[in-house]
This record gives structure tokens, C-alpha cells and sequence, in this order.
């Protein structure tokens, strides 16, 4: 006699935007396991064309609310690539402050509110702070430190408006940044209770066979500069991103899927930003991480989460290196004669590798656009990551089952309205 | 901005009608900040354009502490707005001791245009409301 599960999720929780879980189980075979995403195609890529390139920054920044910052950056990289201009000195290190604040407040919302309700067995972050009031109040404390560095270099903490081409619109005085030091002093040891806090939580046992991919930098820990590397021996410019990984739509999904070229799924994220470039931590990041439990390589995902505070640490004390480094440039931005060409960006977003390509006429109106959000590239991973719980917990009763296949979604901090915008959509009317 | 603007220009016009100890604050509406401008606040009043689908111009008045409409909420778990300020808050008890929320409703959305008839109205009624509130709370 047959026995078949199916256990379906149709509106998952506690991730952002609009996706669904599907398994199948016959006779203990894993016969089906889809994730899905059914968040309306939002063509971004289809109305950037025809703008101008300084438009580029400000819309693909509404792509998202919490990583606005991240479509800023690599939409502005790309666009300098197109035009042969290199924004270096205090500006380079403004836009590595201004991504130390975005890390700040996502991944702080993402633990806090989003993820450790799973471990501590809570419905939401909102039940959870009933019981552990002060814990709640620290991440909420935290993620403030990091909008307050977001809202000072970015004019406001949600969709920033002072980022452009080649810089900013107007430069922080050191006195104005010096104002942030106090409390990221604060926020660096509420980082390290946060890794104390999540390295005691209790973690599902995997050990997976990831293909980590991130920017890669010789010398440091990467936000928006480096090549694209992997652990299964990529190493490549920015440029030829195409040339090693592909997008191809699935029916039931409106995000595009992301393979590597001649192999499959791939990872991006904390993991494997931590995984490609643990020895550029800092020496008091590394410190903590391994006194978490963690080793240079983290094949878990469950334990992102120790990940994601520990890279919170680290965009802390990067930001205080920054400030007290920092020396007012004498120019808020670098001017640049648009012409027509390709450029490229990957900067490291919250969730992982986000890469822009922008083709220019030569009045630097934008002629095409390819956005690649981490969320899309993460997919196929998250499904091989969903059949890989199954495997290991088909005995749990379908109620505690659904629990931990959504907890190892939400293990991505999945941000889904960013995946979900492309081109091409055909409707066939029969 | 158009008439999405009518939290703001309260706040503009009230700027020379309410007492110094009275803090006016533009916010975009993320739950951190407005758990901390909030924080020890004996009376707090947000005010914020809303789409509800009723006539533009109508005006919402509810209750902070007694709950927050469910068709206002975001759909968006990355957009900790003020929904969540509320029900944080109150988790964590850091609510003020009173909280009057005011929703204005618009149906457009323009840049640059100013505010309609309807909403300069609505933006005008909410401010005196406010006013009248706080003269009383003092």
C-alpha cells in the first residue's frame, strides 16, 4: 500500500516577499521538492532601459528596502566600469562604510527578529520578544547603530538618495562621522554577545558539498571590489560573469534560476563570503568565530546565523577603522564623460553576490540591463538544501518537519522581491 | 512628492504652532527609529498618508495601544515599519503612554506636484487636531 506525504507551505513566513514550499514523499522517496516563488515580476530591468546612467542608483535601489544600498553599489560600479573611472581614496572607503551599515542593520534584523525565533522555538520575533525582552532590545539597538551610519552617508536609512556615479552628493565631515563612535563602540561588544548567543543555539547536523562563490579582494574582507571567486576554482574578473554562470526561467517560479556553467548550484552569501576570505577578518572577528564553534569553512547552513554575527563583528570594527581613518575628500565624487560600452558590477549584498551589467549608448542612456540578485542565485541551493532535510527527518511528524524545512529557507535570508523581476515574460492566450 | 507628502507637510505646518518641549520629527518609518524617538514620549502622534481605498481626503484616527488595521500592514518582513514598531514595542514595553495615529487618505502619487485640494484640506484638520491634543495633554 502506498503511503504518500505531501507537506505544503503556501505563503512562507519570516521571509521577505511572496514564496511557497512543496515536498512529496512516496513510500519514503522523495518523488518532489520545489521552491517557489510566486512574487509578481517587478521589470526593473525592462524600465532602466532608456534612462540615463545616473538614473541607475536610484531605481534599482527600490528594488529592495533592506539592501538598497547593495543595487546602489554594484549599480555604480558597473557604470564606472563603463566609463573608465576609479573612485579610490576616501571615497572608496565611504562606500565600504556605507556597506558596513547595510550589514549592520540586515543581518542584525534577519538573526534577531527572523531566524532565532526558529531556534528558540517561537512563532515570530514578536512572540520572542515577549520572553527575551533585552535580547530583542539589543538587536534593535544594534540594527540602529547600523541605520544611523546607512542614514548619515546615504541621506536616509531607506532607499538612500545620496549615492551617485563616482561617489556622493555630499561628503560626512569628520566631526559628523566621529558622532557615530560611541555607539558603534556599544554595537561591537552587543556583536560579540550575539555570536556568544547564537554559537548556543542547537543546529541540525549537515556537512553539504557547497559551490561557494563571492568577490574576492587580495587584501580584504570584500564589500564592493575583487574578483568572482569560488571554492571549486573560479577566479575571474567581474566582466566574465556571463561566461561562468546562467540564468534559465522555470515555469513555476517567477525568479530566475542560477547555475554555474557545466556543473549546477551554487552558493552565495555569508558562507561563502567567510568561507572564500576568513583569513581577511579581523584577528578579534576570527577570534570569535572560532570560539563559536565555527571552523574557516562552514558547510551548515544552519548555522548562518553564527555567520551572519560574526561578518556583523566584523562590519562593526571595519566602520570604526573607517571613521577614524577618514579624511574629508576634497571632492564629493569623481566626474565622468559617459560613452558607449558594457560595464560590470558585483558587490557583496547582506545575502551574497549581487552582479549588474548595464550596456550604454553613447549619451550614457542605458540601452540594456541584467540584474542578478543572490535570492535568484540561491535557489537551486535552497531546494537541494530542502531534499537534504527531508532525507534526514522523513520521521518527524509532518508538523515538526514543515518547521525545519521552512527554518533551512529562512537559513538564506531569502529577500525575494529582489529576485523576482526579468525581461522576457510571454503570455499565451489558447 | 505629492500628496504621499502629507506626513511631512503637517509636520511643516505645525512647526510654528506647538510649544518647544514638543519634538517634530520626519521619519521614514523604519521600527527602530521610531521605537527610539518615541521612547519615554507621554504622547506620541503619527501621522502618515494612507491607501485604503476610501475617498481621498477621508481621515483615520486610531488608537496605537488598541491594535493596528491589518490593511495597513507591509507585506514586506524586510520593511519593519510601523506595525511592527507597535508590536515591538509593546513586546518589549516601550510604547509611549499614548499613541494617536492619523492615516490620510490619497489616491495620488506624483513627484514634484504638491498636494491636491483634498489632501491640503485633510494635511490642515489633522494639524489643528493635533494642536488641540496637545494643548490638552500640557
Amino acid at each position: 500500500m502506498t503511503n504518500a506525504r505531501e507537506i505544503s507551505v503556501e505563503y512562507l513566513a519570516r521571509v521577505e516577499g511572496e514564496g511557497s514550499m512543496r515536498v512529496k514523499v512516496v513510500d519514503d522517496k522523495i518523488e518532489d521538492v520545489e521552491f517557489s516563488i510566486f512574487e509578481p515580476p517587478r521589470f526593473f530591468e525592462a524600465f532602466l532601459r532608456g534612462r540615463p546612467y545616473t538614473d541607475a542608483p536610484d531605481i534599482t535601489a527600490r528594488i529592495c528596502g533592506i539592501c538598497p544600498i547593495a543595487y546602489q553599489m554594484s549599480s555604480v560600479h558597473a557604470m564606472e566600469d563603463a566609463f573608465d573611472i576609479t573612485v579610490d581614496g576616501s571615497l572608496r572607503e565611504l562606500r565600504r562604510l556605507i556597506y558596513c551599515g547595510e550589514w549592520i542593520e540586515s543581518h542584525v534584523l534577519h538573526v534577531y527578529l527572523l531566524h532565532a525565533p526558529d531556534f528558540l522555538g517561537y512563532e515570530s520575533g514578536i512572540h520572542m520578544a515577549a520572553d527575551h525582552r533585552e535580547v530583542v532590545e539589543r538587536g534593535l539597538r544594534l540594527k540602529k547603530a547600523g541605520n544611523d551610519i546607512v542614514s548619515l552617508l546615504g541621506g536616509r536609512e531607506i532607499h538612500p538618495i545620496n549615492v551617485r556615479v563616482g561617489g556622493f552628493y555630499r561628503t560626512p565631515t569628520k566631526k559628523e562621522l566621529q558622532a557615530l563612535v560611541p555607539e558603534l563602540e556599544w554595537a561591537k561588544d552587543a556583536a560579540l554577545e550575539t555570536i556568544k548567543w547564537t554559537a548556543g543555539f542547537t543546529f541540525p547536523a549537515a556537512d553539504l558539498d557547497f559551490e561557494f562563490v563571492s568577490v574576492c579582494h587580495p587584501d580584504e574582507y570584500p564589500f564592493n571590489e575583487g574578483n568572482i571567486a569560488s571554492n571549486k576554482g573560479i577566479d575571474v574578473p567581474v566582466s566574465q560573469f556571463n561566461e561562468f554562470f546562467t540564468e534559465e526561467h522555470v515555469e513555476r517560479s517567477n525568479a530566475l534560476h542560477s547555475r554555474v556553467r557545466g556543473r549546477g548550484a551554487y552558493h552565495v552569501g555569508p558562507l561563502a563570503r567567510y568561507a572564500i576570505n576568513f583569513e581577511k577578518l579581523t584577528p578579534l572577528a576570527q577570534r570569535a568565530a572560532l570560539d563559536a564553534g565555527l571552523e574557516p569553512v562552514c558547510n551548515n547552513p544552519f548555522k548562518s546565523i553564527v555567520v551572519r554575527s560574526v561578518e556583523t563583528l566584523y562590519a562593526i570594527e571595519e566602520a570604526l577603522r573607517i571613521i577614524d581613518a577618514y579624511e574629508e575628500p576634497a571632492e564629493p565624487y569623481v566626474p565622468c564623460t559617459p560613452k558607449a560600452g558594457v560595464g560590470h558590477g558585483a558587490t557583496e549584498a547582506p545575502r551574497g553576490m549581487l552582479y549588474h551589467q548595464y550596456r550604454l549608448h553613447d549619451d550614457g542612456r542605458i540601452a540594456d540591463a541584467q540584474i542578478t540578485p543572490p535570492t535568484a542565485q540561491n535557489q537551486l541551493t535552497i531546494e537541494s538544501d530542502l531534499r537534504f532535510v527531508l532525507e534526514q527527518h522523513l520521521d518527524l511528524p509532518d508538523p515538526e518537519l514543515s518547521w525545519v524545512l521552512e527554518q533551512s529557507i529562512r537559513n538564506y535570508d531569502p529577500c525575494i522581491s529582489c529576485a523576482t523581476h526579468f525581461l522576457d515574460l510571454t503570455v499565451e492566450r489558447v | 512628492m505629492g500628496d504621499d507628502a502629507a506626513g511631512p507637510v503637517v509636520i511643516d505646518r505645525l512647526a510654528q504652532r506647538l510649544s518647544p518641549s514638543v519634538a517634530l520629527v520626519e521619519s521614514v518609518g523604519d521600527a527602530t527609529h521610531l521605537l527610539e524617538t518615541w521612547r519615554d514620549a507621554g504622547l506620541a502622534v503619527v501621522v502618515d498618508a494612507v491607501v485604503s481605498g476610501r475617498v481621498a481626503g477621508s481621515i483615520h484616527r486610531i488608537d496605537g495601544r488598541q491594535g493596528f488595521p491589518s490593511a495597513w500592514r507591509s507585506a514586506s518582513t524586510h520593511l519593519v515599519g510601523l506595525a511592527e514598531a507597535i508590536d515591538l514595542g509593546d513586546a518589549v514595553g516601550v510604547l509611549p503612554g499614548a499613541l494617536v495615529i492619523y492615516g490620510i487618505e490619497i489616491n495620488r502619487v506624483e513627484p514634484g506636484v504638491g498636494l491636491s485640494a483634498a489632501i491640503d484640506r485633510a494635511v490642515d484638520e489633522v494639524a489643528d487636531s493635533i494642536v488641540q491634543m496637545c494643548e490638552a495633554y500640557a
